[in-house]
């Protein structure tokens, strides 16, 4: 392979008392698609923030194209030809794609003055878009657009300034679905042959075998194994191992051992106008329920529906053989309905407030327990209790959520859930940017809660779906899909979400 | 560990506070003696009872994140019609009922408007402050109103002292008090927060936050009108320019306490205000004009708002004074 265009060696960063990156080595060659891997705390992040310029190194050394590098601000690693796509990348929705693109790059010269020459964009525009070929209507506005459109236009944007060397993706398929997916893959398939370097963060492992040359796996601050993809084939080689530095076994907990109780929550032809419709399903005690469904499947409504958000517009539901009507969130929570929501950090923290903050919130009937001020001492305890059980690290009640990885936020609102006490919980993609030891734990703790109380879990993973539900259905375009008989398989399961149909 | 770093960070502001306190007391105090007066001690308190009582109004709506520009026009209007009742002969306790209703009825429009309606609240809390001024004017077509005023024993509120301190300042621990119990202690407060922080967690975490944001404005138009009885009480008429001064402190005393201590709540709006209070009275000593006083106010908060805002520290940084800083922000990310 021809010699590397970016490389690192003994790149470290110290963040007060903890060691971030420890002599980190790294490098990649252009037109080399490289993974980068590693459970969440294990210093990517940190390392693709100083490639990118947000923070600096505190020694160590760093060439792009054979010359030493000292990045100050994000320009300067843009000038020198690294460009990088955030997690979720800032667009303005109102904006078309095009508008987007050039967003602060308009003009050639730099005045407030400076009319906006709207033939050069055009040109330029086409310009890109005869270099990269992507099927994708520009003139759109980004509100409007899909995952992955958003997701395109966020790496043109990012590659705008011509001379990109190095493409840095930050998990750019935790919100695609596979076919999507399909797509994205398709774009990095043509900046490679643009000889670009591409360095992409990923949770989801067999995505490197399906996309990637080679992978670097980080651990506890290093780089702890670097080597192509070949030859991890070759000497199947176990990624998830080499990730926690141990071997783990199945991450999916063992399936309810004893048939199922009662019935807790029944849904009786549930139809929200333009969502779902006809939705009919049973929850009950000591099983978890599955429902995959794709993005646009009308999974997320469902949820969101029986958790009084949206309420449906025709359809019953009964809690524990009534019949009820939960109109809000609060009359959902108190008739003993949680919704671990999908989107966690809009919906399911107040991620400026530590967790002795978030924990209590959906239940301060209950920490107040019929006084005017609120118990502080038994929440503060319980708060500590709850947090312990779900495994929350750093186990802090007063860091504010926002200072979490994604897996330990989600345990946040897992803790939240466990307070507040519920009959029937319902998740909804639960493990979206949630590295895989922190995945193990959230299934546990599915199975232990489906212990005494219904759990259903809804996701657009057909593996997760399958994995860790005792019984699953499928979600396409609004409709439900269950199997003839039984359980679904994997593969079938994956046919009914994708294609609506039930394989015989 | 980091429970106790939080209570170390939020002592060192707490003795930070102490210290700024004594610092423009003292430089307050050489550059005019009479400040250290009790005459001008005894005005401090009583202009900081009108002034907090504002502040704290406005510290509920700040919470919830929202903006209320109607306080001069509802200080206008809610005075005009205590007033207007004192002078039909009413007892002072209806005159106080009324205001506060007026209050409460004003902040409830607005609040609603916002919450409910999806209005945006810069724009209706000017509608609607435009409105209360005009409606101040229909009692008298502008004219004062003093009538009744000694009889009632509005004045008691402002000269009537109780161990040695004005009656006025106790009524503003009172509800302060009480304000900091139910924001810093009960469920309520909690919600209170919440709503502001991130509405939507809030929502689907079983609160009301719609309500919440319109409770807000009721508490800001009664407070408001409970600022201007003891500016009326102070003077010993109603005019329609009586809140006119409201405002300005009022913000003031909300962010500098929030820059200074650390985030919005109802003990940093008390110290805020005492601050505000101290360079007003302090400025009317010294014999600078009133229409000044209001610009250099506005220049302290803005000064205090970046001095103690994370944005700035990092930006000053840059500039190569790092070192002051980084003391004064130990274990902070990068």
């Amino acid at each position: 392979m021809a010699a590397p265009i970016l490389t690192a060696s003994g790149v470290s960063k110290r963040f007060g008392p903890v060691q971030a990156l420890q002599n980190v080595a790294f490098h990649v060659a252009p037109g080399e698609v490289h993974a980068l891997l590693g459970i969440n705390g294990a210093g990517k992040s940190t390392f693709i923030k100083i490639l990118s310029g947000i923070i600096q190194k505190d020694g160590g050394q760093i060439t792009v194209g054979g010359e030493e590098v000292h990045f100050r601000t994000p320009e300067d690693a843009i000038r020198a030809g690294i460009a990088t796509v955030q997690q979720h990348p800032e667009l303005v929705p109102d904006m078309t794609g095009l508008d987007n693109i050039f967003l602060g790059r308009e003009s050639a010269r730099r005045g407030l003055f400076s009319r906006i020459d709207q033939r050069g964009l055009e040109r330029r525009a086409k310009a890109l878009l005869s270099r990269f070929p992507v099927a994708l209507d520009l003139t759109l506005e980004v509100g409007r657009m899909s995952a992955v459109e958003r997701e395109a236009v966020a790496i043109l944007q990012a590659i705008a300034g011509e001379n990109t060397r190095v493409l840095i993706l930050d998990e750019p398929t935790s919100t695609l679905t596979d076919i999507e997916r399909e797509d994205l893959f398709a774009l990095m398939g043509l900046l490679k042959a643009q000889g670009i370097a591409i360095i992409y963060i990923t949770h989801q492992l067999e995505e490197v075998f399906a996309i990637a040359d080679s992978f670097s796996i980080f651990r506890n601050g290093t780089c702890v194994a670097r080597m192509t993809v070949d030859e991890a084939k070759a000497g199947r080689v176990s990624l998830a191992d080499l990730m926690l530095g141990e071997a783990i076994g199945d991450i999916f907990p063992p399936r309810a051992a004893t048939a199922p109780g009662d019935a807790v929550l029944e849904v009786g032809a549930l139809c929200l106008q333009g969502d779902f419709d006809g939705i009919s399903l049973t929850a009950r005690k000591g099983e978890v329920l599955g429902i995959f469904g794709l993005v646009g499947s009308g999974c997320d409504e469902l949820a969101k529906a029986i958790f009084g958000v949206t309420p449906p517009d025709s359809g019953t539901l009964r809690l524990r053989g009534q019949v009820v009507r939960l109109t809000s969130p609060r009359a959902a929570l108190d008739a003993g309905v949680f919704l671990v929501p999908g989107d966690r950090r809009t919906e399911g923290l107040v991620l400026s407030r530590a967790a002795l903050f978030n924990v209590p919130l959906a239940n301060l009937r209950r920490a107040a327990a019929g006084r005017w001020s609120l118990r502080r001492r038994r929440m503060q305890g319980d708060a500590r209790a709850l947090t312990g059980d779900v495994a929350l690290h750093p186990p802090s009640l007063t860091t504010p959520a926002s200072g979490f990885s994604g897996g330990n936020q989600q345990k946040i609102v897992l803790a939240k859930g466990l307070y507040s006490q519920a009959d029937v919980y319902i998740f909804v993609e639960p493990t979206v940017g949630v590295d895989i030891g922190a995945r193990a734990k959230i299934y546990a703790l599915m199975r232990q809660l489906s212990r005494d109380a219904a759990v259903i879990v809804i996701s657009s993973d057909c593996d997760e779906v399958h994995g860790v539900a005792d019984r699953t259905l499928a979600l396409h375009k609004g409709r439900q899909v269950e199997p003839v008989s039984g359980v679904f398989s994997r593969d079938a399961l994956l046919m009914a979400g994708i294609m609506g149909e039930v394989a015989q | 560990m980091s429970g106790f770093q939080d209570n170390m960070r939020q002592s060192a502001r707490g003795v930070g506070f102490l210290a700024l306190v004594i610092a423009v007391g003292a430089a307050l105090a050489i550059a005019e003696p009479r400040f250290l007066s009790s005459a001008s001690l005894n005005g401090i308190a009583r202009h900081m009872a009108a002034n907090g009582l504002a502040a704290l109004g406005l510290t509920f709506v700040v919470i919830v994140r929202r903006f209320d520009l109607s306080l001069p026009g509802v200080a206008a209007f809610a005075g005009m019609s205590m007033g207007a009742v004192i002078a039909a002969g009413a007892p002072l306790w209806v005159a106080v009922a009324a205001g506060i209703a007026i209050g409460a009825a004003i902040g409830m429009v607005s609040g609603v408007a916002i919450s409910r309606f999806g209005l945006p609240d810069i724009v209706t809390t000017i509608a609607v402050g435009s409105i209360c001024a005009g409606m101040a004017f229909l009692y008298t077509g502008g004219r004062s109103i003093f009538q009744n005023f000694f009889q009632v024993g509005i004045t008691d509120l402002n000269d009537a002292r109780l161990m040695g301190l004005g009656v006025s300042l106790w009524i503003l621990l009172a509800i302060y008090a009480v304000a900091w119990f139910v924001m810093h202690r009960t469920r309520t407060g909690v919600a209170f927060y919440a709503t502001g922080e991130n509405p939507v967690a809030a929502h689907f975490s079983g609160i009301a936050t719609k309500r919440y944001v319109a409770l807000a404005y009721v508490l800001c138009g009664v407070c408001t009108a409970l600022a201007v009885l003891l500016i009326l009480a102070e003077s010993g008429n109603a005019e329609t320019n009586k809140g006119a001064n409201l405002m300005m402190p009022a913000y003031a005393g909300v962010f500098l306490g929030a820059a200074i201590l650390g985030g919005t709540s109802v003990l940093a709006t008390l110290g805020g205000i005492l601050l505000i209070t101290m360079l007003l009275d302090g400025f009317a000593l010294m014999g600078v004009p009133y229409y000044y006083s209001d610009g250099m106010i506005s220049l302290i908060l803005l000064a205090g708002v970046l001095a103690f805002s994370d944005t700035a520290r990092g930006w000053l940084a840059s500039f190569g004074i790092r070192r002051a800083f980084r003391r004064s922000a130990p274990g902070e990310k990068g």
